[in-house]
């Protein structure tokens, strides 16, 4: 039985908040609803980008999905620095 | 920002081909942070090793692509450079430019970056190096409201489609290119911006065999320009090639006395299918034995043209060696229609189709060309809904180890062996 | 009405994608769209197409390099309002085009272009060598085992007679990646100048938990020669790290682009490799890849004398030896790989030797072969 859109939002909010890693594949959101199609958990966590619950992290050639709190950057690393 | 002294990128000042160098320092009157990509990069000529770190998490706002993070690992003796981040503009099909939208840009440029810019990456965006993070979301603003443009991908995102010039300004291009190019990276703006996939996914579109934009090489979805009827033979113009009239290759070997055209060891003996002939001074052409592979055509272009029949072959999964080995696309739609009335109808099927199953089933980091490994050629067949034809492949299989399914065998793979044992002792 | 930092989200626009092409086409391009008849070269870096319609199109094709200044695009503007009403093009190559309608104004954009300085070399155009497409290097990449912008204006400076020439058995596609992510893609390149790393990652245990996901660091490897280990970082705690097995390592640099804490670029350890005999084009034989013929040379800045030298002589000995049409790597099958590095005095080494996945393909499984001075 496929999730509704707000179930999904919470199990991937709870997928972000609970994994061992900060950074998650798209693939990683997959499990929290195996009844839906891919495109619609990529639908959604885009969604949740927009609305500034989770953000994109990037390599470069990668890009991947955080939550914004569990994530340090290169710019509040080096304020976290000049604040020593 | 002080000039720094750089003796030995000044050694590359010299010689005959333009110097970016030279280029960086004129650049520098007007935007100072110059002199600190100078001196960074003699650093590194010094060191003989980068002086940048890793990305991380940079972007506009919504976006998951389209701008790359870059830091300097030297920034108290550069801070011109010490944030210095790539944005990737979406080129127009074709890279064709008006000087107004260019000049444009520049101003943009000049405002919120380095001056430096690359004409054009790898994939094929305008790539302007060199900003910082509170820069990005005002360029981007002024980007989209005043130059009416929007940035390419990067990451796991549909990268920026590209193409040649295509019917714009060439002979050969058995589609529009540049039409289909606009239409599909417009119809796949989100996917272009917002990560979708295992990696990252390109399309390329060259309009002939000839394959300028290394759409075979290079391209996850290569449409490949080419056409199913007979090479259009003007025989009047082959004469005039045959005299000597006309040069060969449209001019390209003029710099050197090759000697004179000799038609049978120039083109027909170099048909790699032999499908050419001459009867007296009427060249001919066996068509269905021709592999397309523009050799004659390109000689003896005014002689020669693709059929009237035309369209594009679909060749799916090309890659990079990162990380098994480099591929190049594999062949596997022979002939389409590419038709802007029905809205490339047939070539969006073939794209969704890919998607649709690579989402699921590709890893993480994972090319389609390695998803199509992993699984055989046979499974992505069946995916795409193809009847396998010996065009597929180059060979037949030589190993016996065919993976024969239950159903394809009389009875099924569900057998008794007590019933076998009746018959056969142990 | 700009933006407004306060309110970063009003009358936001998004997903409106390039401009359209057909806002940016030269007259004689746009009316002809579609009605080409023929090309010709008329010299070296001079195009012209032929339309149904009679009409013509003027094409001067100039070299630039990748990494280039808005002061100097500005000026490329200015040639293009003065000479071609205010269009321009690139080529795939990073080559730039001016187009005129007629052939009475060719010369005059000649002479402008030539009279500024070598900012605009004039050629690129049929059995030349094209612009060098290649990466960022030094000047703005973090994962580099070479510089590219030098490197491609110290080759391109010692082979430019071949640019503005059409002296060559064919065209010759250059290009140059920094390292084996090969943005540059030039795995399918005539001459390919490749950025090695040869050192196994260093490991920055005190850096690492901050800055890298344990697993992703792992998973990374294609060889499996990561694996996750616990030690001590330099303030004596106890840190979950990794350990790399240096004997399973390809240098291909995968770790280090999901994990900051592995650098393995090194100043001796990179170099340059070679690579010959790819192309793209379907023109008579099937696209290859490129081979590696020549497995390191130093990084020897700011002129890389040996990468040069390499470059110059496989482009010589093939100019003499190859016959018309034939590409570089035609040419080395022809008459075999063996006579190439015999011809062009490449020493072979076992590093030419393919150990990695498909390699079987590429070993010699027939008697066939030539008795070159490799066989003793």
């Amino acid at each position: 039985m496929a999730l509704s859109k707000d179930e999904l939002k919470a199990a991937l909010l709870a997928k972000a908040t609970k994994a061992p890693k900060p950074q998650l594949y798209i693939k990683d959101f997959y499990e929290c609803d195996p009844d839906a199609k891919p495109r619609e958990i990529k639908n959604i966590a885009n969604e949740m980008v927009r609305e500034g619950t989770l953000m994109f992290w990037s390599s470069g050639s990668t890009t991947m999905y955080a939550l914004p709190s569990r994530i340090k950057n290169e710019e509040t690393r080096e304020a976290a620095e000049d604040n020593k | 920002m002080p000039k720094h002294d750089t003796p030995l990128l000044d050694e590359l000042e010299k010689g005959p081909w333009p110097s970016f160098v030279t280029d960086l320092k004129r650049q520098a009157a007007t935007k100072p942070e110059c002199w600190d990509i100078l001196g960074q990069v003699e650093l590194s000529y010094k060191d003989r090793i980068t002086h940048w770190k890793h990305g991380g998490i940079v972007g506009v706002f919504g976006y998951g692509g389209g701008i790359v993070g870059r830091y300097s690992d030297v920034p108290k003796e550069f801070p011109g450079v010490a944030h210095f981040h790539t944005v990737r503009v979406n080129q127009p099909s074709g890279l064709y430019y008006s000087t107004e939208n260019l000049r444009g840009i520049c101003n943009l440029w000049q405002k919120y970056g380095s001056g430096m810019t690359n004409m054009h990456g790898s994939t094929g965006d305008m790539v302007l190096l060199g900003t910082t993070t509170p820069n990005l979301e005002p360029l981007f603003y002024e980007l989209t409201h005043d130059l009416k443009q929007d940035l390419g991908g990067s990451g796991s995102n549909l990268r920026t489609p590209s193409c040649c010039l295509g019917k714009s300004r060439c002979e050969w291009a058995c589609y529009d290119t540049q039409a289909l190019c606009h239409f599909l990276t417009n119809k796949y703006q989100d996917e272009l911006h917002r990560p979708a996939f295992p990696y990252k996914f390109k399309f390329k579109m060259s309009g002939c065999p000839n394959d300028c934009v290394a759409a075979q090489a290079r391209s996850d979805f290569a449409v490949i320009g080419n056409w199913r009827d007979d090479i259009r033979i003007d025989q009047a113009a082959v004469k005039a090639y045959v005299k000597g009239d006309y040069p060969s290759n449209g001019g390209a070997h003029a710099g050197r006395d090759w000697g004179k055209f000799d038609i049978q060891k120039e083109v027909i003996a170099l048909c790699p299918t032999g499908c050419m002939w001459m009867e007296g001074d009427v060249l001919k052409i066996d068509n269905s034995n021709c592999t397309h592979c523009m050799h004659c055509i390109n000689v003896m272009p005014r002689a020669l043209r693709p059929g009237k029949e035309q369209g594009a072959t679909i060749c799916v999964g090309a890659k990079a060696p990162i990380l098994d080995g480099a591929q190049f696309a594999t062949m596997i739609i022979p002939f389409m229609k590419v038709d802007a009335e029905n809205e490339y109808e047939e070539v969006v099927e073939q794209i969704e189709k890919i998607w649709d199953w690579w989402m699921e089933v590709g890893k993480n980091r994972e090319r389609v060309g390695e998803t199509i490994q992993r699984v055989g050629l046979p499974t992505f067949l069946k995916v795409m809904e193809v009847e396998p034809i010996p065009q597929h492949v180059r060979e037949p299989r030589s190993n016996p180890y065919v993976f024969w399914e239950s159903d394809e065998v009389e009875g099924g793979f569900e057998r008794d062996i007590r019933e076998f044992r009746k018959r056969h002792a142990q | 009405m700009g933006y407004n930092p306060d309110k970063p989200m009003e009358d936001r626009i998004t997903d409106l994608g390039p401009r359209h092409f057909a806002d940016f086409l030269p007259p004689v391009v746009k009316k002809n769209f579609g009605k080409w008849l023929y090309h010709e070269i008329t010299q070296p870096g001079v195009l012209m197409h032929k339309a149904e319609s009679g009409d013509e199109c003027w094409t001067v094709r100039v070299g630039a390099a990748r990494l280039i200044s808005i002061d100097h695009i500005r000026e490329i503007c200015d040639i293009a309002d003065k000479h071609c009403e205010g269009f321009v093009r690139w080529t795939t190559r990073n080559n730039v085009e001016f187009m005129v309608d007629s052939k009475a104004k060719v010369q005059p954009l000649i002479d402008d272009l030539k009279s500024r300085g070598n900012k605009f070399p004039i050629g690129a155009t049929g059995a030349s060598v094209s612009a060098i497409v290649h990466t960022q290097g030094w000047v703005h990449c973090h994962t580099p085992a070479t510089d590219a912008s030098g490197v491609v204006k110290a080759v391109m400076d010692e082979i430019f007679d071949y640019f503005t020439s059409m002296t060559l058995p064919a065209q010759v596609r250059v290009a140059l990646a920094c390292c084996l992510n090969m943005c540059g893609a030039v795995h399918a390149s005539d001459i390919a100048i490749l950025g090695v790393h040869r050192k196994p990652p260093m490991i920055d245990h005190d850096a690492i938990s901050g800055l890298c996901e344990i697993p992703l660091a792992i998973s990374a490897c294609p060889l499996g020669a990561i694996s996750p280990l616990k030690t001590t970082n330099s303030a004596g705690e106890e840190v979950k790290s990794v350990k790399v097995k240096n004997e399973r390592c390809m240098f291909c640099g995968n770790c280090y682009t999901m994990c900051p804490a592995m650098p393995l670029a090194d100043p001796d350890g990179d170099g340059i490799a070679i690579l010959v005999g790819g192309k793209v084009s379907n023109s008579r034989s099937m696209p290859k890849f490129s081979k590696l013929v020549i497995p390191f040379l130093p990084n020897t800045p700011p002129r890389w004398p040996e990468t040069v030298a390499a470059v110059k002589n496989i482009l010589d000995t093939y100019a003499k030896d190859a016959r018309k049409y034939e590409r570089v790597g035609e040419w080395a099958e022809r008459i075999g790989w063996e006579k190439f590095f015999e011809k062009t005095g490449i020493p072979f080494t076992i590093k030419s030797v393919d150990d990695y996945r498909l390699a079987y393909d590429t070993w010699r499984t027939t008697t066939q072969f030539k008795f070159t001075s490799h066989v003793k």
